[in-house]
Order: structure tokens, then C-alpha cells, then sequence
């Protein structure tokens, strides 16, 4: 052999890697070695590029482990993929800034577009619906409100029935009387509405009532038997037709049309986003509904102060309700769909005060004929 | 001297898509889906690199911000879109028709073209941010007329009963693949609608002893038969339609062209249908028991924080959780779902993405060495209307 012994001065083995160099999709097979200030890359045709140590960056998030692919801050577009584990090493203890993160820009556009989106979703939900749905719900045909009404009661008996079957109605002959009676009593049959009202007990212990469209107002058997006089039945009662006259109810379900499928476009794509969705719409449309409670209740208290019948029996009832139940106060609050029960039994009783009481709004024996109707 | 034929790898592992999705899936969920940007691109940027023809990875460089940003964009335009327009149609159908079928079914309608637009919009943007060899990818212009294509072939394949189905196949691919770009190369997709048509045999088959099976046992109180046989039978559709995609996946890819460069595929639909059979169900199974784990675990804090004992007579003896308590329980509920998006990474997606990359021959390669590079597609409003319209399911 007249080779020369190895010199330990003499450049190490060249080492090569590919280059891509963002212009084409050619692999160059360049040899590469870095010294103290820069990675030097040396074309096949002998051409040189220096690839200063600061400039350059790892791309991120990269699946082999083995393989290390530089970017320069220089020339973006290209790229060195580095197999050797010495070169790796080196350019690794050398090269400070290898995972600084590129600088961010339009920071300030996608501030403004949240803002933009932000802003347009909060207007749509809370001032455009809310506006369009009590125009397009005083406009909306007697015939169309009354079919809403029986496809929400529907879907309320199917949602609290048992066993698949849907919830039953009660219904007695007497019963049913007492109800027309109390009704006619308070006014609530000449009130120029395009439908008639109709009053309904389910049979469910919940203590609630509650109006839909096309002038339904449905009571559970659970506020019957809570009541402990008519008057207070009746109270409930004109606070409901307060509600229907107003068509709170369907103002509600087209304000819902209208807001839920925008709140979806932000709540959509992510694990269980559902259930946010389904708390926000729950808090805006409490909130819709506060307001809307509190005229439902002036005008259940002028309805009943016409008739001569007491309106602080609401009030009587709200106190019975929170002895038992207490008022829900803090966050749960939010989510409430009706002012403070407090503050509800206060007004009702001061409307009490300087009525002169005639009569119950019903005799002994229709009210005890209500009370039974679910017997 | 290069190979002309390229075969492809994937290197991506189990364990470190599983830390990533489960980690990101957390963060998203505390930032409330803002992170979820983040946790795409950092996604994809694994799963791209993990495809390697010829031992080159594919290199993904979407940017998190520019996802929020055209989330922002989508979510300006559609919010006023679908706003209005639905309150528009409850109204309507209410007055015209008493009752609300009629603005669920047209507002339902009345996104499908947006959802095609969307999905070539976002198509477009994931292969703009796209880089193999240095070089991007690129797809024209043409959402709009993908939009109402689409509508016409889905028309057509289900209104033919499915016949028309492998035309619509085609002819979308097509539409698609003719628009895509790698560098300055032009892709092209060959082949019929008639070859894939053989894909569908089984699926028809199943259908028409379905239709044979109903039709002569009809009664006038059928319903527990049709029942029946849909139970059993949609199932048995559900792989003969896999079986007809993966099929349709394998015979496209091997007649699309880019210039001289071609492609082979050995793709094979039992091993991708076993796979969704196992993952799904392994998947199930686990997010199943983590599930109840949880809720059991939930119940007993219920009780303890109660002071009560854990049986069922105490049941009506429980008062509303506390605030701490009602968290865990959201936190439970979230975890659930983080632990399910997680499973899914490591029992399907990954394990398909690596027979669908395994099995891809790139041929011709030679003229790779010629295509030169594209201009950027700035595409401003990345893939914002398929997020905002929840389409951007998997990654």
C-alpha cells in the first residue's frame, strides 16, 4: 500500500445529505460539514452555500427522530435533511437558535377579525333576532302559532313521559268546569285574541305551568296540588295569559331558530362542544325570558285586579314555593329563566293591597272539583 | 442513478400520536376550542412527516394563526347567513305549512352547497400548505362550480338508487384531481365511472335482497320486518360500501397521472375494514369502561359530599352538587371525549393512514428532477367555512 496513514489533521469523511433548494424538486446530494460560524454545503459541481449557525431553524413536529431537517432564515423555501449522528451532534451543540419560533405576523388582523366576529355574532344573536322574531311573531297567521303550540305540547308529553308512552292529560267533567269557570272569571274569554285559550293539567308532580303558542296554557298536577286556595291558581293563571297575549312563547321558538344555528359556528368542532352550545343558549334564552316574566306578571296583576280577585295569592304561592324550595341564587341563577322569587312575591302582594275582595274566584265545591281532576 | 420507482414509508408511531392527541385534545378543551387550531396544524405536521415516498417526508406548514384567522372570516359571513335565513324559514313554514319540517328540511338544504364549497376551499388550503422535495402543491380556483357539480352527481347517485353512484365518483375525483397542482406539474385523472362500477356489486346485491326480502313478506303491519332486515342488513351495507371505496381509492390513484409520473397502489380493503372493525370497537370499548369508571367515581362523590350512604333508597335524599362538584363533572364529561378523540388516532387513523401510505408506488419518478416550484396561495380564509360548519373532523 503506499496510501498514507490516517492524519488526524486531514478533513474528516465527507458527509452527505439532500438538500432541496425550494426552486425545484431535484435532490441534490451535497456534502455538508459546519464549522464555528456556518453549515457548509458543497454542491456536486464544487459550488459552495454557507448557512450561518444563528439562521438556522429545525422544522417542527418532525415523526423520525433520526432525521434532522433544517430550514434557513435566509432562503425559507429550503431545505437539508441530515442522517449522520456526528453532524446532528455538531450542528446541535453549535447553532443556538435552532427552535426559535418563526416571528408572528398579523397578529393585529387576527385580533381584529375576532373582534369582527365576536361583535357580529353577539348582534345577531341579541339585537337582530331578538328584533326580526317579535316583528315576524306578530305577523305570523293564528293558524301557524296554534300548529307550533300543539307540536311543542307534544313534544313536552312525549320528554316527560314514562315507559314511552306520552304524559296523560287530566280530566274530569266537574273539573273541567271549574277550570272554564275560573277562566271566564278572570276575563281571560273576551280577550279579542284570534284563538281561543285553552287551559290543560298534565299529570306530573312538577309545581309549574307554563304558556305555549296558539294560546295554550298548561298547568302540571303538581301545582294543583301545592295551591292552597283558587285564587292562587287563578293568579298563575292570568301571569300565563299574560304570556300568550304577549306571544312570548312564539317569539321565544323563532328567536331559537334563528340563534342556535349561530352559536353552533362556534361551539361546533371540539370534544363534547354540544353541551356548551347547550348552556349558552340556556343563558340567553333565560335571558330572554326575565324581562318577558316580569311583564307577564304586571299583566297577570292588572288582569286580576279588574276581576276583584286578590293578585298578592301569587304571592302567597311564590312564598310557599321558596319555604320549600329555596331561591336559586349566584351562577345558578343565570340559568334561571325567572326573576327572584323574592322580589316576585314583594310586588305581588303590594298589587294586593287596597283591593276590595268580593268572593274566592271559585266556590268550596268547583274548587275542590279542580283540585280532584287528576284523581 | 435515482430509482424510477418510489416506494413509500410511514414512520409514524402509536405512543407519540396518542401523548399528542390526548395532551392537545386537553388544551383545546381548556381554551375552549381555541386550541384546537394548534393542535390541527401540529397534527398534521406529524402525520405529513410520517409519509415518506422515496424516503423523502412530506413536510406540512399550515400556520395555527392563519386557521383562527379564517375561522374569524367564516364565522363573520355564516353567523349573518345563518341567522337570519333560519329564523326566515321557521317563520315561513310556520305560516305556509303550520309546522316546522318544512324549515328544517330547507334549512338543512340551504347549507349542503356551502358545505361542498367548503370542503374544495379547505382542500385547497391543507394542499397549498403542502411540501414535498422543497416544492408545494397547489389546487386552482373552482369551489362554486365543485358546489353545484356536487349537488347534480349527489342528486343523480341518489335518485338513481344508487346506480349512478361510481359516476359521481368519478366525475368528482376528476373535477378535484385536474385542478391539483405539484410545483408547475399538472395532475390528471384517468379511467371511467364504468370500472368502479364492479366495486358497488356488493352493495347492490345487498340491497336488492333487502328490497326482495321486504317486498314479498309485505303486510300491512310490516314495520318490525323492514326493521328487521335494516338492523341486520346496514351493517353488511356499511363494509360492502368501504369495500366499493377503498376499491374506487385504489383504481383512481392508479390512473391519475402528473405528467410521465404515475402511480400503483396495492391498497386492500379487508385489511382497511378490519381496521375500522377493531379500532372502532376497541376504541368503544375503552372510552366505554373509562366512562364508567368515571361516572362511578363521580357518584361517590356525589354521595360522600352528601354524608350519605351509596345506595339507591338515599337517591331522593340529594341535594343539587356544589360548585367543585358540578366542575368534576364537566372535567369527566370532557375527558370522555379527549380519551375517545385520542383512541381514535391510535386505533384508525394512523393504522390507515399507514396501509393507504405503505402501499403507494409513485413510478416514472425520473421527471420529478423537472418540476419547478409554485407561487404561495395565500388563501386568506384558510379553511375557515369547513371549521366554522364542523366539517374538519378528523385532522
Amino acid at each position: 500500500m503506499i496510501w498514507p496513514a490516517s492524519n488526524p489533521s486531514a478533513a474528516p469523511p465527507a458527509i452527505f445529505c439532500d438538500l432541496f433548494d425550494g426552486r425545484s424538486a431535484a435532490i441534490r446530494r451535497v456534502s455538508a460539514r459546519v464549522d464555528d460560524t456556518a453549515l457548509i454545503l458543497t454542491m456536486p459541481e464544487g459550488e459552495t452555500l454557507s448557512w450561518p449557525l444563528a439562521s438556522l431553524r429545525t422544522v417542527p413536529d418532525q415523526a423520525d427522530d433520526a432525521l434532522l431537517v433544517l430550514t434557513t432564515t435566509t432562503r425559507a423555501l429550503a431545505r437539508i435533511m441530515i442522517e449522520d449522528k456526528g453532524l446532528i451532534k455538531s450542528i446541535r451543540a453549535r447553532a443556538g437558535r435552532l427552535d426559535a419560533k418563526p416571528p408572528v405576523r398579523g397578529r393585529g388582523r387576527v385580533f381584529g377579525w375576532a373582534a369582527a366576529a365576536v361583535a357580529s355574532v353577539f348582534a345577531i344573536v341579541f339585537v337582530l333576532v331578538p328584533v326580526m322574531a317579535d316583528q315576524l311573531a306578530r305577523v305570523l297567521p293564528p293558524a301557524g302559532e296554534e300548529a307550533l303550540g300543539t307540536a311543542t305540547l307534544e313534544q313536552i308529553q312525549n320528554a316527560l313521559g314514562e315507559d314511552f308512552l306520552p304524559l296523560d292529560f287530566c280530566t274530569s267533567q266537574d273539573g273541567d268546569a271549574a277550570m272554564d269557570l275560573m277562566l271566564a272569571r278572570i276575563g281571560g274569554k273576551d280577550l279579542g285574541l284570534p284563538y281561543p285559550i285553552t287551559v290543560s293539567v298534565l299529570d306530573h308532580p312538577m309545581v309549574n305551568a307554563f304558556a305555549l303558542p296558539g294560546g295554550q296554557v298548561v298547568f302540571f298536577r303538581g301545582m294543583l296540588d301545592t295551591a292552597d286556595s283558587p285564587d292562587q291558581i287563578a293568579a298563575v293563571l292570568a301571569h300565563e295569559i299574560g304570556h300568550v297575549v304577549a306571544r312570548d312563547p312564539t317569539r321565544i321558538a323563532l328567536r331559537s331558530a334563528g340563534s342556535l344555528g349561530v352559536l353552533g359556528l362556534l361551539f361546533g368542532d371540539f370534544a363534547g362542544g354540544a353541551v356548551v352550545l347547550f348552556l349558552v343558549e340556556q343563558m340567553i334564552q333565560a335571558d330572554y325570558s326575565r324581562e318577558a316574566e316580569a311583564a307577564a306578571d304586571a299583566y297577570g296583576i292588572a288582569l286580576l285586579q279588574e276581576a276583584n280577585v286578590d293578585p298578592g295569592a301569587l304571592g302567597d304561592l311564590f312564598q310557599a314555593l321558596l319555604d320549600e324550595f329555596g331561591d336559586a341564587t349566584g351562577i345558578a341563577a343565570h340559568f334561571m329563566s325567572h326573576p327572584a322569587l323574592g322580589d316576585r312575591i314583594e310586588t305581588a302582594r303590594s298589587a294586593g293591597e287596597g283591593i276590595v275582595r268580593t268572593r274566592p274566584v271559585l266556590g268550596d265545591g268547583d274548587w275542590a272539583a279542580l283540585k280532584a281532576i287528576c284523581d | 442513478m435515482a430509482a424510477d420507482t418510489l416506494n413509500t414509508d410511514f414512520i409514524g408511531r402509536l405512543g407519540r400520536i396518542f401523548r399528542m392527541a390526548f395532551g392537545m385534545g386537553l388544551l383545546s378543551v381548556l381554551t375552549l376550542g381555541i386550541y384546537r387550531f394548534w393542535m390541527k396544524t401540529r397534527l398534521r405536521r406529524y402525520y405529513w412527516s410520517s409519509i415518506r415516498p422515496g424516503g423523502r417526508p412530506l413536510e406540512y406548514v399550515g400556520d395555527p394563526l392563519e386557521k383562527l384567522l379564517g375561522f374569524f372570516i367564516a364565522v363573520v359571513i355564516l353567523a349573518f347567513y345563518i341567522g337570519i335565513v333560519n329564523l326566515i324559514l321557521m317563520f315561513v313554514s310556520f305560516s305556509l305549512f303550520d309546522g316546522n319540517t318544512a324549515a328544517y328540511v330547507a334549512s338543512f338544504v340551504g347549507v349542503i352547497p356551502l358545505w361542498f364549497y367548503a370542503r374544495y376551499r379547505a382542500r385547497r388550503y391543507v394542499l397549498a400548505r403542502t411540501r414535498w422535495r422543497g416544492v408545494r402543491f397547489g389546487v386552482d380556483p373552482g369551489a362554486w362550480g365543485y358546489a353545484w357539480r356536487a349537488m347534480l352527481y349527489w342528486a343523480l347517485a341518489l335518485g338513481s338508487g344508487t346506480l349512478l353512484w361510481p359516476l359521481m365518483t368519478h366525475r368528482l375525483e376528476k373535477f378535484r384531481i385536474d385542478r391539483t397542482w405539484y410545483g408547475d406539474r399538472q395532475f390528471h385523472q384517468g379511467g371511467t365511472a364504468r370500472m368502479l362500477a364492479k366495486g358497488m356489486m356488493p352493495f347492490w346485491l345487498i340491497l336488492a335482497i333487502c328490497a326482495v326480502v321486504i317486498f314479498s313478506n309485505w303486510t300491512e303491519d310490516s314495520i318490525e320486518t323492514v326493521l328487521g332486515i335494516a338492523i341486520v342488513s346496514l351493517p353488511l351495507l356499511g363494509i360492502a360500501f368501504t369495500w366499493y371505496s377503498v376499491r374506487s381509492f385504489r383504481l383512481l390513484t392508479e390512473t391519475k397521472t402528473a405528467g410521465s409520473v404515475g402511480f400503483r397502489s396495492h391498497l386492500r380493503a379487508p385489511r382497511i375494514i378490519g381496521i375500522y372493525i377493531f379500532g372502532y370497537g376497541l376504541a368503544a370499548v375503552i372510552t366505554g369502561a373509562a366512562a364508567i369508571a368515571a361516572s362511578l367515581l363521580f357518584a361517590a362523590l356525589l354521595f360522600a359530599s352528601n354524608d350519605a350512604q351509596f345506595s339507591l333508597d338515599d337517591l331522593d335524599n340529594l341535594t343539587a352538587p356544589g360548585f367543585a362538584l358540578q366542575a368534576i363533572g364537566f372535567a369527566t364529561y370532557f375527558l370522555v371525549f379527549v380519551i375517545w378523540a385520542a383512541l381514535r388516532h391510535v386505533l384508525v387513523t394512523l393504522p390507515v393512514w399507514r396501509h393507504y401510505a405503505d402501499t403507494l408506488e409513485i413510478v416514472g419518478a425520473q421527471s420529478l428532477h423537472d418540476i419547478r416550484q409554485r407561487d404561495r396561495d395565500e388563501h386568506r380564509e384558510a379553511e375557515g367555512f369547513a371549521e366554522a360548519l364542523d366539517l374538519g373532523a378528523a385532522i
